[in-house]
């Protein structure tokens, strides 16, 4: 498929034309996660594509109910995984492990989060496996725990799950309660290398048909080609807008960069910090915004008007591009948007798990008020 | 004494007193009564405040970041009065925030429960805050020692209200602003009674009241009205003690004012002196320069240099009693004062005050000249010098005279004459008549006699005597070489006998 200015709609397969696009539309829907892997994942991906092929991109709908299917992603430091990339077969192994562990053959792969790196690891992995890669995700974004998917909403287990690190050492790892695979995971992550390749929630696209967000593989395509098409913000911001639901909360000039250590939930690692913006126009809002390991919350004068788990990022207005958290400065004049997460994500439950009180804001969200 | 308020007592009091006293205010409006003091750990806590509360931030809703900016957002909702908060959470932008919102955010060092304890404490009893802060306010006008630093105290704690010490309607120290006539300010005025002076001083404070409003708006504005009054009663003895102070330090006081007024003498050599106005400093030193400026010279009967400055300042003390505004300046021989009013034909205060100084006048030898009323700094400088002429002229009339400008004329001349040096030409060429014991009535006679042009009987009148006798004494000078006749020697003779008798009518007085 050839990415054609203004396409809009569900693709069917992934060339290694469509591998700046996922970058960029990864990037966007996890603004906290920095460029330094881009070159080399890129050109690995589009490698493995122009040998292997297309890999195509289905429906989960389209398969039949009974093929085995498992999720794959990134886990721990990117920029552990800039200092030792990955050796290429991590991600084949940990889903071999598992075909192995459980005696069966994987059918299609699809990616635990459709953002950051996890999204072109996923189809690396397809690409490898010659299988074909969903067109469906368990965030719809990115989350920090593994367990902070839309499957384990629906009671699917992670485990039997299976970590491989770029040493080629591995750890496999079966609980019965889902939350609990993420703290011995993590224990794991440092010792294998700093990252690891997951492979993890074996199950089948009967389940995933009601368990997983779909088509936001191909939502990330269609948000990266908006991106790569370089316009100016208004229209930008707008285009986004038909294709996620964002809209621009605010535009303002950066004020402050608060790097505080404040006392942080310990379920989530992040150091928190804030970033207060002058608004430009408009009411002249002093907007702050709160990061941890992503924007987790926007308060308007004090007021909250979008937090987690809505999706925030920050567009440079004088570049036309994403801001990344650590490329900001004070001065830069941003664009601040909130894209709406699934549904799934403002259920009680969901909001209980990734809402904003699992970052120590004890508010309530401006959807349910 | 008054009964001391119990109405709610305003942020601005809190700020005043320990706890928040130490602590870095940014207040939206310091009236704002506080009802009610909560200690907030949860956002639920502050989502249930009610108005015109102040919170105290603490545990879950100070983490910093975004919980302060949450909850000054909450505050604003609420309609609270204030929220404190450790400076560990509090930055630049919060402050920038609250400002925004008009909420007013108190930032602590010290651990919010005890505050938030003490507070408490302090708003269930409001008057024993204020007792608080008026005790607060005396140990601090006790450190005073001269009046500016007490106006000084003053207006920092009355911050929106100026206050201003004023004589006679001079502003001696504090804010002119406080005189100022504004809409829906009321002014509070407190008597000074200053040591020795006769017309008191008074505080003024321009209290602005929040006009017609909502009765419980207009009793907040009556509680500071009763407040200030307090303060100002409160500054008096401190103000009276600096007063008396200052009034001690009059060699500084002295020097001061010399210098003063020798640059004010200058100002009148500016390209246009109508135009000169009143340099700013001359009214620090409570001078007053106006419309009608009306000199007084004061002079020793027998001018014998500069005079020492004990003297000065007992001329002072007596002088400006009652009028302290009434500057006294030491100015070669003499003292230099002046009467500043609108009407230039107003001189009862200054008739007044002559008389009321007669005795001192008489008790140090002193003679008064006063000079016509001129506006402005050049026209007070001309009646200056009307006023030393007039002094001259004064001095012929013995310790305590007064001799008014408009009365003098061209006789001024005559104050001029250098008497004692031309007594001591008489000594020289006149030997036979000085050595007469009659030489004094000789003198006076033919002075009379040239006085009234020649006519004898004119001379008999005025000396009292008959005409005979003044015949008689007229041919015993002309024997003694007192020659008047001789058309040629006449003003000589003339100016003589005037000479001569002015110095023996000065020494038969003394």
């Amino acid at each position: 498929m050839t990415s054609v200015s203004g396409y809009v709609g569900a693709s069917s397969s992934i060339t290694a034309e469509d591998v700046p696009a996922l970058y960029e539309g990864a990037k966007f829907y996890s603004p906290a996660v920095g460029d330094s892997n881009k070159t080399s994942i890129n050109s690995w991906l589009a490698g493995l594509l122009d040998r292997n092929g297309p890999v195509p991109l289905l429906r989960v709908e389209s398969l039949p109910p009974e093929t085995p299917c498992v999720s794959v992603c990134v886990i721990g430091s990117g920029s552990a995984m800039s200092d030792l990339p990955p050796a290429g077969d991590e991600f084949e192994l940990a889903v071999r492990q598992i075909e192995r562990l459980q005696q069966i053959t994987f059918g299609a792969i699809y990616p635990l989060a459709a953002a950051t790196i996890s999204a072109l690891v996923a189809v690396v992995t397809a690409a490898q496996l010659r299988v074909p890669l969903l067109d469906a995700d368990g965030m719809g974004r990115a989350f920090a725990l593994i367990h902070h998917t839309a499957m384990h909403l629906s009671g699917v287990s992670p485990t039997p799950l299976a970590a491989v690190g770029p040493t080629g050492e591995s750890v496999l790892i079966e609980v019965p309660a889902g939350p609990r695979a993420d703290r011995m995971l993590r224990a794991n992550v440092d010792t294998v290398g700093g990252w690891a390749a997951l492979a993890a929630y074996p199950t089948t696209a009967g389940v995933l048909r009601r368990a997983a967000l779909p088509g936001t593989m191909s939502r990330i395509a269609n948000v990266g080609r908006l991106l790569l098409d370089r316009t100016d913000p208004d229209r930008l911001v707008t285009r986004l807008g038909a294709i996620t639901g964002c809209r621009r909360l605010a535009r303002g000039r950066i004020a402050e960069l608060e790097h505080l250590s404040r006392p942080s939930d310990v379920t989530i690692p992040a150091h928190p910090s804030s970033l207060v913006v002058d608004e430009v126009g408009g009411l002249g809002r002093q907007l702050r915004i709160e990061l941890r390991s992503e924007i987790v919350a926007v308060f308007a004068d004090g007021a909250l008007i979008a937090g987690a788990p809505d999706l925030m990022c920050l567009l440079d207005v004088s570049r036309g591009t994403l801001a990344t958290l650590d490329s900001l400065e004070p001065g830069d004049l941003i664009d601040v948007l909130v894209t709406p997460a699934d549904a799934v994500w403002y259920s009680p439950a969901g909001i209980e798990m990734v809402g904003m009180g699992s970052h120590g804001i004890p508010l309530v969200h401006p959807r349910r008020r | 004494m008054k009964r001391s308020s119990t109405l709610p007592i305003t942020l601005g009091e809190l700020a005043r007193i320990q706890p928040l006293a130490g602590a870095e205010p940014h207040l939206a409006d310091p009236s704002r009564p506080v009802e009610q003091v909560v200690l907030a750990e949860t956002f639920d806590r502050l989502r249930r405040c009610t108005p015109h509360g102040l919170v105290v931030l603490h545990n879950e809703a100070a983490t910093g970041g975004w919980s302060l900016a949450a909850a000054l957002h909450l505050a604003w909702e609420r309609n609270l009065s204030a929220v404190v908060v450790a400076r560990s959470v509090a930055g630049g932008s919060s402050v920038a925030l609250a400002e925004r919102l008009h909420m007013s955010l108190i930032v602590i060092d010290d651990d919010p429960i005890d505050v938030a304890l003490q507070l408490a404490g302090q708003v269930s009893a409001p008057a024993a805050a204020r007792a608080l802060r008026q005790a607060r306010l005396a140990e601090l006008l006790a450190e005073q020692t001269g009046i500016r630093g007490v106006l000084g105290v003053l207006n920092r704690e009355l911050q929106q209200v100026p206050v201003a010490l004023v004589v006679g309607g001079v502003v001696i120290a504090g804010q002119s602003a406080a005189l100022t006539e504004r809409p829906q300010v009321r002014l509070i005025e407190v008597e000074v009674q200053a040591p020795g002076e006769r017309s008191a001083a008074r505080l003024i404070a321009a209290v602005p009241s929040t006009g017609p409003a909502s009765p419980s708006v207009s009793a907040t504005a009556s509680v500071s009205l009763e407040q200030v009054e307090s303060l100002l009663r409160l500054a008096r003895p401190s103000l009276q003690a600096a007063w008396a102070q200052s009034r001690l330090d009059t060699a500084t006081r002295a020097a001061h004012e010399q210098a003063a007024f020798d640059l004010l003498r200058r100002l009148p050599s500016a390209p246009s002196p109508a135009d000169v106005e009143a340099p700013p400093w001359t009214s620090e030193l409570g001078w007053q320069v106006g419309e009608a400026n009306r000199a007084v010279w004061l002079a020793p009967l027998r001018p014998s240099g500069e005079p020492p400055p004990e003297i000065t300042y007992l001329i002072r003390a007596s002088w400006q009693r009652g009028h302290s505004t009434w500057p006294l300046v030491a100015e070669g021989d003499g003292w230099i004062s002046w009467h500043s009013g609108a009407d230039p034909a107003d001189v009862t205060s200054l008739r007044r005050a002559l008389a009321g100084f007669r005795d001192s006048a008489v008790a140090h030898r002193l003679v008064i000249g006063v000079g016509r009323a001129h506006a402005g700094v050049a026209g007070l400088m001309r009646s200056v010098a009307e006023a030393r002429l007039a002094a001259h002229v004064a001095r012929e009339d013995g310790p305590g005279a007064v001799q008014w400008f408009d009365q003098v004329g061209a006789n001024a001349a005559l104050a001029w004459l250098p008497t004692t040096e031309i007594a001591q030409v008489a000594d020289l060429t006149l030997e036979e008549l000085m050595a007469a014991k009659d030489r004094a009535a000789l003198v006076q006679t033919v002075l009379a006699v040239l006085d009234s042009g020649g006519s004898l009987s004119q001379a008999s009148q005025q000396l009292g005597v008959h005409r005979n006798t003044v015949l008689a004494r007229l041919a015993r000078a002309r024997q003694l070489g007192l020659t008047y006749d001789e058309p040629g020697q006449r003003l000589a003779l003339h100016v003589l006998s005037y000479a001569l008798t002015a110095l023996w009518s000065n020494n038969e007085l003394t």
